[in-house]
C-alpha cells in the first residue's frame, strides 16, 4: 500500500463497522422480564454467542417442598437438582442482523422440554423471544421486557 | 500487509473466546438479591394475563387419533313431513345391527398470532366414523342404514380459537367454528351445508392456578343447532396434584398429574354435529335430511410424553346416546329447536349405547 492515508481511512473504517456491528449485537445484553413476570433473565455474551440465565424468582420457594426451586423436570435425572435460579435457560444465540439473534434454545422448567428459539428486538427495551418445535409456525411468541437497576 | 492487517482484525476476537465453555450452567456464586431492585426501563408498560394455568393438559398443534366404538343395535323410524305425506312411503322403518363402528381422526391447530396482547389460532380438522354393520340387517333396503354402511359420516372444518387478556386478570376467550358434516365424499362437497358454532366467554385469570369466565354459545354439540350458556374454569390445587378442567356442558373433567409428562382426566365430553344427508344421491328419501347425532362420552383419559414433543393420548369410556334424530332442512337452511321447541323430526332412531376407545399421538405446544 503506497498512500498511508488510504490505509489509515480503510482500517478506520473497519475498526468502526466492526465495533458498530459488536454494538448492534450486544444490544441483546441486559436483564429481561418474560410477559408471565414469573422470573428474570439476565442476558450476557459469552464468547461470540449470547445466553440467558435465571437471576431472580417472583416464587423461588416450591410451595410442595418448601426449598428453593430445583430444575425438577428435568428429562435428565440426573440434572433435576440443579437450582433454578441460576439456570441458563437460553443458549447458543447467534448475532445474525440488525436486532435479530438466531440458532439458539429455549428451554421451559415448568415442562422440562427445549425449544429452538429465535429472538427479535422490536425496540432497545422489547424482545420477542419465538420458541418453536422444528418450524417457526409450531410455536409461541413472548414478549420481554428491559429491567435495569432503580436509580438512587 | 493490508492482508495481515484483515486477517487480525476478524480473527482476533474469535481466538479470543475460543476457550470459553458455554454449555454449562453458570455456578450460582452470584449475588442475586441485586436483582430485587430491577425496574422496567419503560415504566408504561402494560402487563396482560396469559392463557396458561399450571398442569393443564397440553394443547395439541397436531393430532392424529382413531376412534372405535363396540356394538349397538340401530333402529330407524318411517319419514315424518307434515307438508306431504309422500314422503312416508319412501323410507321403511329399518333395524340394523352394528358390529362396531371407528373412524380417523385429524386436527390441526397453529397459533398465526402469538403475543402477550393477543393469541389467533387457526385450525383444521376431520373426522369420519364408519359402521360396519352385521350380516343380518332386517331392513337391508333402508335408506339411512344404507347411506352408513355404504358411505359412513364424516366431518371436515375450519377453526380459530382467539385469547384476548385486557389487563393482568380480565380476558375474553372466542372460538369458532365451520363444519361440513354429513355421508359426502370428497367429490359432493357442498358448502351450503356448511355449519357454524360460536362461544364467546368472558374470564378472569386469578394466579397461575385458576382461570374462571362465563360466556354464551352457538353449538351443534348435542346435534342440532342450540344457544347455551356456558361455563369455564381450569384449576390446579396448591399440591399440584389435583385440578380440574371444565367448559360446562361441553366438558367436564377432574385431572390427576403424575409428573410434568403424564396425567389422567377423568369426565364427561358432549360431541355432537349435523350430518347433511344425501349427499351422493343414494335416495330421494334422503334429500335434505340432516342427522343430529349428539352423544356423551364418559371416560377416562390417559396422556403421556412419549419424547420431547410427542404426547401420546389413551382414552375409553362409555358412548351414550344422546340424539340420533333427523330433520327436513330443505336447501339446508337451518331452524332453532332448543330445549322446548315442539317442531317434530322428520325422522325418530333409537341408537344402543356401547363402550369405545380413542388412541391418538399428539404434537403438542411450547
Amino acid at each position: 500500500m503506497k498512500n498511508p492515508i488510504k490505509l489509515l481511512i480503510i482500517i478506520t473504517l473497519l475498526f468502526a463497522s466492526n465495533a458498530t456491528f459488536a454494538q448492534q449485537a450486544d444490544d441483546l445484553v441486559g436483564v429481561w422480564e418474560p410477559s408471565n413476570g414469573k422470573v428474570r433473565v439476565k442476558i450476557e455474551k459469552l464468547g461470540t454467542k449470547y445466553f440467558g440465565r435465571i437471576v431472580w424468582l417472583r416464587a423461588p420457594i416450591d410451595s410442595v417442598t418448601n426449598k428453593p426451586k430445583v430444575d425438577k423436570n428435568n428429562p435428565d435425572v440426573a440434572l433435576r437438582n440443579v437450582p433454578i435460579k441460576g439456570f441458563r435457560l437460553l443458549k447458543d444465540f447467534s448475532f445474525k442482523s440488525v436486532g435479530e439473534w438466531t440458532e439458539g434454545t429455549i428451554y421451559d422448567p415448568e415442562n422440562g422440554s427445549t425449544y429452538s428459539c429465535t429472538i427479535k428486538m422490536k425496540d432497545k427495551n422489547t424482545l420477542d423471544i419465538r420458541g418453536y418445535i422444528g418450524i417457526s409456525a409450531f410455536g409461541r411468541t413472548d414478549v420481554w421486557k428491559r429491567l435495569e437497576i432503580k436509580k438512587q | 500487509m493490508l492482508k495481515k492487517l484483515l486477517v487480525l482484525l476478524f480473527t482476533f476476537p474469535v481466538l479470543a473466546n475460543a476457550q470459553t465453555d458455554t454449555t454449562a450452567n453458570p455456578p450460582a456464586e452470584e449475588d442475586f438479591s441485586q436483582y430485587d431492585s430491577y425496574n422496567f426501563v419503560d415504566q408504561s408498560i402494560k402487563k396482560y394475563c396469559t392463557s396458561k394455568v399450571f398442569d393443564l393438559s397440553p394443547s395439541k398443534l397436531i393430532s392424529i387419533g382413531y376412534d372405535f366404538q363396540g356394538g349397538y343395535n340401530l333402529t330407524t323410524d318411517t319419514l315424518f313431513n307434515p307438508n306431504s305425506s309422500e314422503y312416508t312411503t319412501q323410507n321403511t322403518p329399518g333395524f340394523g345391527s352394528i358390529q362396531y363402528s371407528h373412524g380417523l381422526r385429524l386436527a390441526v391447530n397453529i397459533p398465526v398470532i402469538s403475543n402477550n396482547a393477543i393469541i389467533v389460532q387457526l385450525g383444521a380438522n376431520y373426522a369420519e366414523h364408519r359402521y360396519k354393520f352385521n350380516q343380518l340387517i332386517s331392513s337391508p333396503s333402508n335408506d339411512l342404514i344404507t347411506t352408513l354402511k355404504d358411505n359412513g359420516l364424516r366431518t371436515t372444518g375450519l377453526n380459530t380459537t382467539i385469547f384476548k387478556p385486557f389487563n393482568e386478570r380480565s380476558f375474553l376467550l372466542v372460538q369458532a367454528s365451520a363444519d361440513l358434516s354429513g355421508d359426502f365424499g370428497f367429490n359432493s362437497i357442498n358448502l351450503k351445508y356448511l355449519r357454524s358454532s360460536v362461544a364467546a366467554i368472558w374470564g378472569q385469570k386469578k394466579g397461575d392456578r385458576k382461570m374462571i369466565g362465563f360466556g354464551l354459545s352457538r353449538t351443534y354439540r348435542v346435534g342440532e343447532m342450540n344457544y347455551i350458556p356456558v361455563f369455564l374454569l381450569n384449576y390446579t390445587a396448591p399440591n399440584r396434584k389435583n385440578g380440574c378442567e371444565i367448559l360446562f356442558p361441553a366438558r367436564v373433567h377432574y385431572r390427576r398429574t403424575f409428573s410434568a409428562r403424564s396425567l389422567a382426566l377423568f369426565g364427561y365430553e358432549l360431541e355432537g354435529q349435523s350430518y347433511h344427508l344425501g349427499s351422493r344421491n343414494t335416495s330421494p328419501a334422503l334429500q335434505d335430511l340432516e342427522l343430529r347425532r349428539g352423544e356423551l362420552r364418559i371416560r377416562a383419559v390417559y396422556e403421556r410424553s412419549i419424547s420431547s414433543f410427542l404426547w401420546l393420548s389413551a382414552q375409553a369410556g362409555f358412548r351414550y346416546n344422546y340424539s340420533f334424530e333427523a330433520d327436513r332442512l330443505p336447501e339446508g337452511k337451518e331452524f332453532f329447536r332448543g330445549f322446548f321447541g315442539d317442531q317434530p323430526y322428520a325422522m325418530q332412531n333409537t341408537l344402543g349405547n356401547t363402550f369405545y376407545f380413542l388412541l391418538g399421538v399428539n404434537l403438542v405446544s411450547p
